[in-house]
């Protein structure tokens, strides 16, 4: 039988060309995406992996914020890779991690108190610090020890009565053959606080 | 001897009791698998996946107690809800989350397709129980339908047929089929897609295939088989490939069922794209599980090398790893008979989870009916056969069962 010999033909036919048309337009859609940048970054282009939760960084200037289990809930402090808290620190996972403290819009001094991780890899990790934008410096981690750095924040890095901590990680190790860069290990946070520039801590 | 033991001709003739009329050159039976003849066997086929749902039900409760003997009896549902069925459940009462995710995860649920929950929800709006029992219920439906449903393409075997049955509402994993997971429709459409296309209803096929693709990803490969067997039909009828894609293509409901089938994935991608901007979240978010995408062979390699770590018994990978390599081999059973249709769906729902790693894929395994169909007509080929896999799929439901309770990974 000719298709041309069915009564339904030309209806089904349609159908099938309607459909072909929704589904052209879906694929459309599928290579158009219409996404915030942080969602961009860190699903479709892959050039993070951290991405950035809300979070309100309710924090009183000063205070000295023990990440290690039995400390305080840091929840709100801690915007994007760690993974945690543990008993020795809380652990930073992928190829950055964030910090966030509501302070006011003043000269602080950053300090950190930071522990390598034991794992096959570089004989330190390199903490490269760095504030909106604006570079605070970098540590030096040594796997299994807990060390102490500090770096000056000036006025200028907080934005919107906020200081958004950038903690890249360029020597993060993987830990099986063919791991996603999201579960990269390189360092423990044991300690973070801000304090103003005048009574900075020891560096 | 059952249809995916046989040739697709093999299958008509088994599958039809009146010759084959032809339309487009593509042969639609008469007459169809789902007549049955005789109470007696309508009594069998009906009444023994209900012997076997309640059996079923009474291993893995036992299991329960076994394990948690001091637990509340009500709490039995909400326990053997574990892993991904917490998120279905969350779906089921609260649809999909937003950009971004409100828990402040990175895992959002989009991974998930909606066709289950979304039935669950919608049940769960008309009955008066917890989501989990609603679904559990679905579920118990479900995969008696999906087992009624599978009785033609165990080629009416009966000892076949209840092999089948008491590995899906009473076996060893018979939990993925009757808590909430996507399994229970996804098997049931699976059936559907095959059994519509051994008697060549591409169109009933394709509409299967539709609700198939909007349930797991891997179900829109189901397109592919019903091109296959549209392919495969018109060879056996014209004797020749000679002017097979015009004698397809004057075909209309072919060409409506070829543009149905992928339906579901499509309308799930534009639902993702007006919900959050992007048609591939469900792709994009495994990044969240740290999945990463590489050749399906390397990923076994490295399942059978991971040994444990003491005593004789297998790693959790391990054990992904044999399933599978197991679902390979049933899909190499499916081809060797010449089961093409069947066969491609397999392997094609086996290699593309597998090339993102060894996660669930004893759970996959398990719901690729074609695969599940096959063994069970190989188990029943001899009685003392069948009669020792009776034994140790209902012994496999209890022990299971208590490794699902233990937490077993291998079994996620």
């Amino acid at each position: 039988m000719r298709w041309s010999d069915n009564p339904w033909a030309i209806p089904l036919y349609g159908l099938a060309a309607a459909l072909a048309l929704g589904e052209l337009a879906v694929v459309w859609l599928m290579l158009n995406p219409n996404v915030p940048p942080d969602y961009r970054a860190y699903y479709i282009d892959k050039t993070t992996t951290c991405l950035a939760q809300p979070v309100t960084a309710a924090y009183t200037l000063g205070t000295s914020i023990d990440f290690r289990s039995g400390g305080p809930d840091t929840r709100e402090l801690l915007p994007c890779g760690w993974e945690g808290p543990t008993g020795d620190g809380m652990h930073a996972l992928g190829e950055s991690a964030r910090l966030a403290f509501a302070v006011p819009t003043e000269n602080l001094t950053l300090t950190l108190e930071l522990t390598g991780v034991t794992l096959p890899g570089p004989r330190q990790q390199a903490v490269m610090v760095s504030a909106n934008g604006i570079n605070l410096g970098k540590a030096m981690v040594t796997p299994g020890k807990t060390s102490r750095f500090t770096f000056p924040l000036p006025a200028r890095a907080i934005a919107n009565g906020r200081a958004d901590i950038l903690l890249d990680l360029p020597d993060a190790v993987t830990t099986s053959p063919g791991q996603s860069n999201v579960r990269k290990r390189s360092i423990k946070l044991v300690m973070a606080s801000l304090t103003p520039a005048t009574t900075a801590g020891a560096r | 001897m059952a249809i995916f033991e046989k040739s697709s001709a093999e299958n008509l003739l088994a599958a039809t009791a009146t010759p084959v009329p032809v339309e487009g050159a593509i042969a639609l039976p008469a007459a169809g698998p789902f007549d049955i003849s005789g109470s007696r066997t309508l009594a069998y086929i009906l009444l023994l996946p209900l012997f076997f749902l309640l059996t079923g039900l009474l291993l893995r409760f036992l299991a329960f107690r076994t394990a948690m003997p001091d637990a509340d009896l009500t709490q039995y549902f909400d326990e053997l809800c574990r892993w991904d069925c917490s998120w279905y459940v969350k779906m089921a009462e609260t649809g999909y989350d937003r950009f971004p995710v409100p828990g402040r995860i990175n895992a959002g649920n989009w991974a998930f397709f909606p066709s289950f929950p979304m039935l669950v929800g919608g049940v769960h709006a008309l009955l008066p129980f917890p989501t989990i029992v609603t679904a559990s219920l679905v579920s118990l439906v479900t995969t008696y339908a999906a087992v009624l449903a599978a009785w033609p393409l165990l080629g009416r075997d009966r000892f076949a047929y209840a092999l089948y049955a008491a590995f899906m509402l009473s076996g060893p994993v018979s939990f993925y089929f009757t808590s909430f997971f996507t399994e229970p429709l996804y098997v049931l459409m699976t059936t559907l897609v095959f059994a519509q296309l051994a008697r060549s209803r591409y169109l009933s096929a394709g509409v299967a295939a539709a609700i198939l693709s909007a349930t797991r990803i891997v179900g829109v490969f189901a397109s592919l088989a019903i091109g296959l067997q549209a392919l495969l039909d018109y060879r056996r009828n014209a004797g020749t490939w000679r002017g097979a894609i015009p004698a397809l293509l004057g075909n209309p409901q072919l060409v409506l069922a070829l543009f149905i089938a992928p339906l579901g994935l499509f309308a799930y991608m534009a639902f993702l794209y007006f919900w959050m901007g992007d048609a591939l979240a469900f792709s994009h978010v495994q990044r969240a599980w740290a999945r990463t995408i590489a050749n399906p062979l390397t990923y076994l390699w490295q399942g059978f090398g991971n040994r444990p770590d003491a005593g004789w018994a297998p790693s959790s990978s391990q054990i992904l790893a044999m399933a599978a390599a197991s679902g390979l081999v049933l899909t190499g059973v499916l081809a060797w008979r010449r089961q093409w249709p069947a066969a491609l769906f397999c392997l094609l729902a086996i290699l593309i989870p597998l090339a993102a790693g060894l996660a669930s894929m004893l759970r996959f395994m398990t719901a690729l009916t074609p695969l599940t169909i096959t063994l069970m007509t190989l188990l029943a080929r001899r009685r003392w056969l069948f009669w020792l896999s009776l034994a140790a799929i209902l012994l496999g439901a209890y022990t299971t069962t208590l490794a699902w309770f233990g937490g077993n990974v291998a079994l996620v």
